[in-house]
């Protein structure tokens, strides 16, 4: 019975689930197309990207901090990536392990001097923001990077058993992230800060280490999706990821991660992030100019700002 | 109904209910000019309902709100403002940062000539014309701010007085400010008393009801018990009324402790907010902390937790002299704290119980950094049922428990963390007469397991009636230890404002 | 102290410099050396830095002192910067003009400074004292001329705009229609802006791909980041070899897919002559020699056949 009603509650909270559902069956009504088994590839593959860097946000979100160095991370580590995975030079581990450690890197940057300075983590992103896209630049001397190894390319094209690898990296980490913070102590400690920084303090967790971990987390994952975009466009561009922090907060925010901290999950964020990709992907298939889809866009992430602060009042 | 001039709030056969559940059935009240009357009832008696339908927050189901002869119907916060209604709430309603004399007038701005422009010269001198009346010395063109809490609480109530208001509610309005400001406030309260204000009093401390009020009215479970003079009705009736059942002995008996030393402080300083601090508390021994508010007893126990920084002195759990920099270090150690602020630093309003309990010894039911779930759940309902912590289930959120079972899972969690002393900082402030009794109960059932006990409380009752030893601080400097036999609420009270 | 010390040391330091820098410039003064201001839209663009780099290196030839500076796609900081270049009294002004219309105070006020002010790649409204570029509407004719010969006149047609508003957007959107009506038959399915971008262009194809599958029969890009996007989507999905794709500006990346036969063809801007025709330009105007007031550089179509002569 018990278990019942809280089921029920977390139903309630996902009203965001209910409409994902209204808005698939509406576009595959007027457009039967939608629903293939190729279009939900298509859809899935190009939402991978936006859902890597939405899971690290979720993370950094539900401490109460935001991230907003997510896309100048993606271009540096794409950057990275593409210099060292020129056909004939190093295995393809290098390019990948470089590529995510300098994500990594900046990520634990940013948790440093959020910890350590206690400016507030929307400035000191913002301004890791713009270092970001330099460093891109100087790395890059301005120009794509291009001509990457085959077996780079196949981390953004290719596929396993029919199955696009952009979509097993997503499944996996998807998994990864909804364990690390249902099932850890870690994951317990981020719900923990978010919710009251003051009383995770007083309960005995480190909320510096916390943070730092959030960081370098997120700053991880962005690094994978900038692989993941380098791979799939085959070149290493400088000017790459530009916009793609708002992408990803927004999924984070429409799957109900409140922006005051303390709540969230992974599913809501894939949610929201499947959301976004099945209303570029419909209202392409529509044919709808492109001036409509941000309005779109925009009123949906309202919506779920909305709907999210009448379920915190029941 | 007739009118009955003298009467200037009756309240008939007010009741409300919220989706099946009965908040209010059934309650009367009767509030004549210069009267002040106590309503009385444990969390969830339905207290609260009760002041939000006189203020017009919320409509009742049925019954009746009579203001001076006439009835008082559909009326919302604006209109019962205007009719002379006003509230003192327990969470101060006031914006920081404007004036205090911008906050009294606020929402009735005094204009010149011209309607949208604002007079601040106006304002400000009939702000400090309501503040001298009340005898209350300060500034009009302080920002609120910085104020202190009692000084907000007289804001408000000069607020109240500059909207005529005929009926004052006041919610709790003792529960932050010290002994000497409660005295100022009794003292307004008197005044207004004179000028024929009625005042509906809620307060959960006993001696202050019978020091102030002269009518009590007592709600249980949303039911009305009754109405008496306080002089007819003593401590022990009251608290029957209140409970429903009879409690005799309020606290529960001491057991002398023999035990070893487990916490010395020695000259514990911190520059500016308390110097040369030295206790010592046993096994099995509760070591009262008295003293006003501002006297530093919190500070003190924030330092030896590890929350605060201290300049000087020296700290001993069990005879090792350790250096604590912060709470993690000092719960690895064996030291818990239970904080004064329960909201701020007890607990994670949007995680369930069984988080919250867990939370300061979860390393200890996890593997390599995963969580042992059903070891956790298992841990959990088990010191639920220890405390008696009332909830649907483990999985319940905290924020929808009441104070007194919040205050449980705080010291469940303190507790969980196997500690050998435990800082217990004002441990039943703002809650409810059965639920203190279970706390006092608790406090003792952990000296019979040997921890150490630090009780710092501004309800001197509870200092005499559960400690072995009484430290007493004024000013951020100890002026007394004293043992159980030669305290008394004077010779303490002595000490404090020394 | 030790750092106020070190602060009026440097002071000292940029006054001497300052000083000896106007000494120079006096004694040169029979010969003075040209100073030109040079605010290129961006220089995260790899078309714009060739320009760019083109106009450093003609300056080196003729010996003209330059201030170069990115106006990274803001037409206000840009104008900003504009005003800077006449506070500071250069010769004359070469601006890639960040926007047709947000851009024009800059040539207007620098006119009105008495300060030559050439535009060099594209437009602005208000009229500049000269014009270097190419016209963008020519670029879009050309690349669409070929997927017309190519499809033998029929066929149904996909286009992604660059930024909407922008004037190479608009003009090459323009150039794009032109020939579509002198070609009834060519059919424009569906067209749809990739912001210039490659990962949103090759997402755009993947969803075009589920609408109109082998219906498509040409792409036309208005960049050749968005064609290359295309490319990509449409290798995936093994569709290459059915669709032609087009597009224009002719960067690295493009002329080596066209030399591998990924991308049909792709129009060469030529970035070096629109460069050095500037410069030369704006040092005829600061000398009182005669000028051209719009010089307009010829594109030219790059397909697998010619490829090589543009592959350096």
């Amino acid at each position: 019975m018990n278990t019942l009603l809280t089921r029920s509650k977390n139903l309630g909270q996902y009203g965001i689930f209910g409409a994902f559902v209204v808005i698939c069956l509406g576009l595959a009504v007027i457009n039967p197309q939608f629903m293939t088994v190729s279009n939900w590839t298509i859809i899935i593959t190009q939402v991978s990207i936006n859902a890597l860097l939405a899971f690290g946000v979720t993370f950094v979100i539900i401490t109460g901090g935001i991230d907003l160095s997510l896309g100048s991370m993606v271009a540096v580590t794409g950057v990275v990536a593409a210099s060292l995975a020129h056909p004939d030079t190093y295995p393809v581990i290098v390019p990948i392990g470089v590529g995510v450690l300098s994500g990594v890197a900046m990520g634990a940057l940013n948790g440093l001097v959020i910890t350590k300075s206690k400016v507030p983590p929307f400035i000191v992103t913002l301004g890791m923001m713009t270092i970001g896209r330099g460093l891109a630049l100087i790395l890059s001397k301005g120009r794509p990077i291009s001509n990457l190894s085959d077996s780079f390319n196949f981390i953004g094209g290719g596929s396993v058993l029919g199955i696009p690898f952009p979509i097993l990296i997503l499944v996996v980490f998807f998994i990864l992230c909804t364990l690390l913070l249902k099932k850890t102590v870690l994951g317990r400690y981020i719900y923990a800060v978010g919710g009251n920084e003051q009383a995770a303090t007083a309960s005995g967790i480190r909320v510096n280490k916390v943070k730092m971990a959030v960081y370098t987390l997120c700053g991880g994952l962005a690094g994978l999706a900038g692989i993941l975009l380098t791979a799939r466009i085959t070149t290493g561009q400088p000017n790459a990821g530009a916009g793609f922090e708002l992408d990803a907060i927004a999924a984070a925010i429409i799957g109900g991660t409140s922006t005051s901290g303390g709540t969230g999950t992974m599913t809501g964020t894939l949610i929201g992030a499947l959301l976004i990709g099945v209303i570029s992907n419909g209202l392409d298939l529509l044919n709808v100019t492109s001036y409509y889809q941000q309005v779109v866009m925009g009123a949906i992430i309202i919506g779920a700002v909305v709907l999210d602060s009448w379920n915190q009042k029941k | 109904m007739t009118r009955q001039p003298d009467q200037l709030l009756q309240v008939r056969n007010l009741s409300k209910s919220f989706v099946g559940v009965k908040a209010l059935d059934q309650v009367q009240l009767d509030l004549k000019k210069g009267e002040v009357h106590a309503v009385m009832g444990e969390n969830g008696a339905g207290k609260s309902t009760f002041m939000k339908i006189l203020m017009g927050l919320l409509s009742p189901d049925s019954g009746e709100i009579w203001l001076e002869g006439d009835v008082l119907k559909n009326a919302d916060v604006n209109e019962t403002l205007k009719r002379g209604i006003s509230m003192i709430h327990q969470e101060m309603l006031v914006v920081p940062e404007l004036t205090v004399a911008q906050n009294i007038f606020l929402g009735r701005e005094k204009t010149n000539w011209l309607p949208f422009w604002l007079d601040d010269a106006h304002t400000n001198a009939q702000a400090e014309a309501i503040l001298q009346q009340m005898g209350v010395d300060i500034a009009p063109t302080t920002l609120l701010k910085h104020l202190s809490v009692a000084e907000m609480q007289m804001v408000e109530i000069a607020k109240a007085i500059s909207n005529n208001a005929k009926v004052i509610i006041m919610d709790e309005p003792t529960s932050a400010i010290s002994d000497k400001e409660v005295a100022t406030l009794f003292k307004i309260i008197k005044d207004l008393k004179q000028q024929g204000v009625g005042i509906l009093y809620i307060s959960h401390k006993m001696d202050e009801i019978f020091q102030i009020s002269d009518t009590i009215t007592v709600l249980r479970d949303g039911q009305y018990i009754g109405t008496k003079p306080a002089s007819e009705l003593d401590q022990p009736t009251l608290i029957s009324m209140m409970v429903g059942r009879e409690i005799t002995n309020l606290f529960p008996e001491i057991v002398p402790s023999k035990g070893e030393v487990v916490l010395s402080v020695k000259r514990l300083t911190r520059q500016g907010v308390f110097s040369d601090i030295t206790f010592e508390v046993r096994k099995g021994e509760v070591l009262g902390l008295a003293g006003l508010m501002g006297a530093g007893r919190t500070e003190v126990a924030r330092a030896i937790f590890g929350l605060d920084r201290y300049d000087n002195g020296e700290i001993q759990l069990n005879g090792q002299t350790i250096r604590i920099h912060s709470p993690a270090e000092a719960i690895a150690l064996g030291i818990g704290y239970v904080s004064e602020d329960r909201k701020g630093l007890g607990f994670i309003p949007a995680m369930t119980i069984q988080d919250n309990i867990t939370l300061s010894s979860l390393s200890q039911h996890a593997k390599a950094g995963w969580v042992m779930t059903d070891r956790e759940a298992s841990v959990a309902t088990h010191m639920m049922q220890n405390l008696r912590i009332k909830a649907t289930g483990a999985a319940q959120k905290v924020s929808h428990l009441s104070g007194g079972n919040q205050q449980k899972v705080v010291i469940a969690k303190v507790l969980q963390a196997a500690p050998d002393v435990v800082i217990l900082d004002e441990p039943t402030r703002g809650i409810d007469i059965g639920a203190k009794f279970e706390i006092y109960k608790l406090i003792n059932d952990l000296t019979a397991q040997g921890i150490a006990v630090v009780m710092i409380s501004s309800e001197l009752p509870e200092i005499l009636g559960l400690s072995h030893r009484i430290l007493v601080l004024s000013k951020g400097k100890q002026t007394a230890l004293l043992v159980r036999e030669e305290a008394t609420q004077d010779v303490i009270m002595k000490y404090a404002m020394q | 102290m030790k750092r106020t010390l070190i602060g009026s040391a440097l002071c000292a330091l940029l006054l001497v410099g300052c000083g000896q820098g106007s000494s120079d410039n006096k004694e040169a003064s029979g010969d003075k050396k040209i100073k030109i201001g040079v605010t290129m839209l961006s220089m995260q663009n790899e078309f714009i830095v060739k320009v760019s780099d083109e106009i450093e290196k003609k300056a080196q030839e003729m010996g003209v002192e330059l201030i170069v500076v990115d106006a990274e796609r803001s037409a206000l900081k840009q104008v900003e910067q504009v005003e800077s270049f006449i506070a500071q009294k250069v010769d004359a002004i070469i601006m890639n003009p960040c926007e047709v219309e947000a851009s024009s105070p800059a040539v207007t006020k620098a006119l009105a400074a008495k300060i030559p002010i050439v535009n060099v790649n594209s437009e602005t409204s208000a009229a500049p004292s000269a014009f270097v570029g190419s016209d963008d509407v020519e670029s879009a004719r050309i690349a669409m001329n070929f997927i017309a010969e190519k499809l033998g006149g029929k066929g149904n047609i996909l286009m992604m705009h660059g930024y909407m508003g922008q004037a190479a957007q608009i003009k090459r959107e323009q150039g794009a229609r032109e020939i579509l009506q002198k070609n009834p038959n060519l059919k424009l399915l569906a067209h749809q802006t990739a912001e210039w971008d490659r990962a949103k262009a090759m997402s755009l194809m993947e969803n075009w791909i589920q609408s109109y599958g082998a219906n498509v029969n040409a792409v036309f890009a208005q960049n050749d980041e968005m064609g290359m996007g295309a490319v990509n989507a449409l290798t995936a999905a093994g569709m290459k070899d059915k669709v032609i794709v087009v597009s224009i500006d002719a960067i690295p990346d493009a002329l080596q897919a066209v030399k591998k036969g990924t991308l049909n063809a792709t129009v060469f801007q030529n970035a070096e002559q629109q460069g050095a025709n500037a410069l030369e330009t704006a040092v005829k105007i600061v000398k009182g020699e005669k000028f051209e007031k719009q010089t307009l550089i010829p594109f030219q179509l790059v397909t697998k056949e010619n490829v090589e002569t543009f592959l350096k």
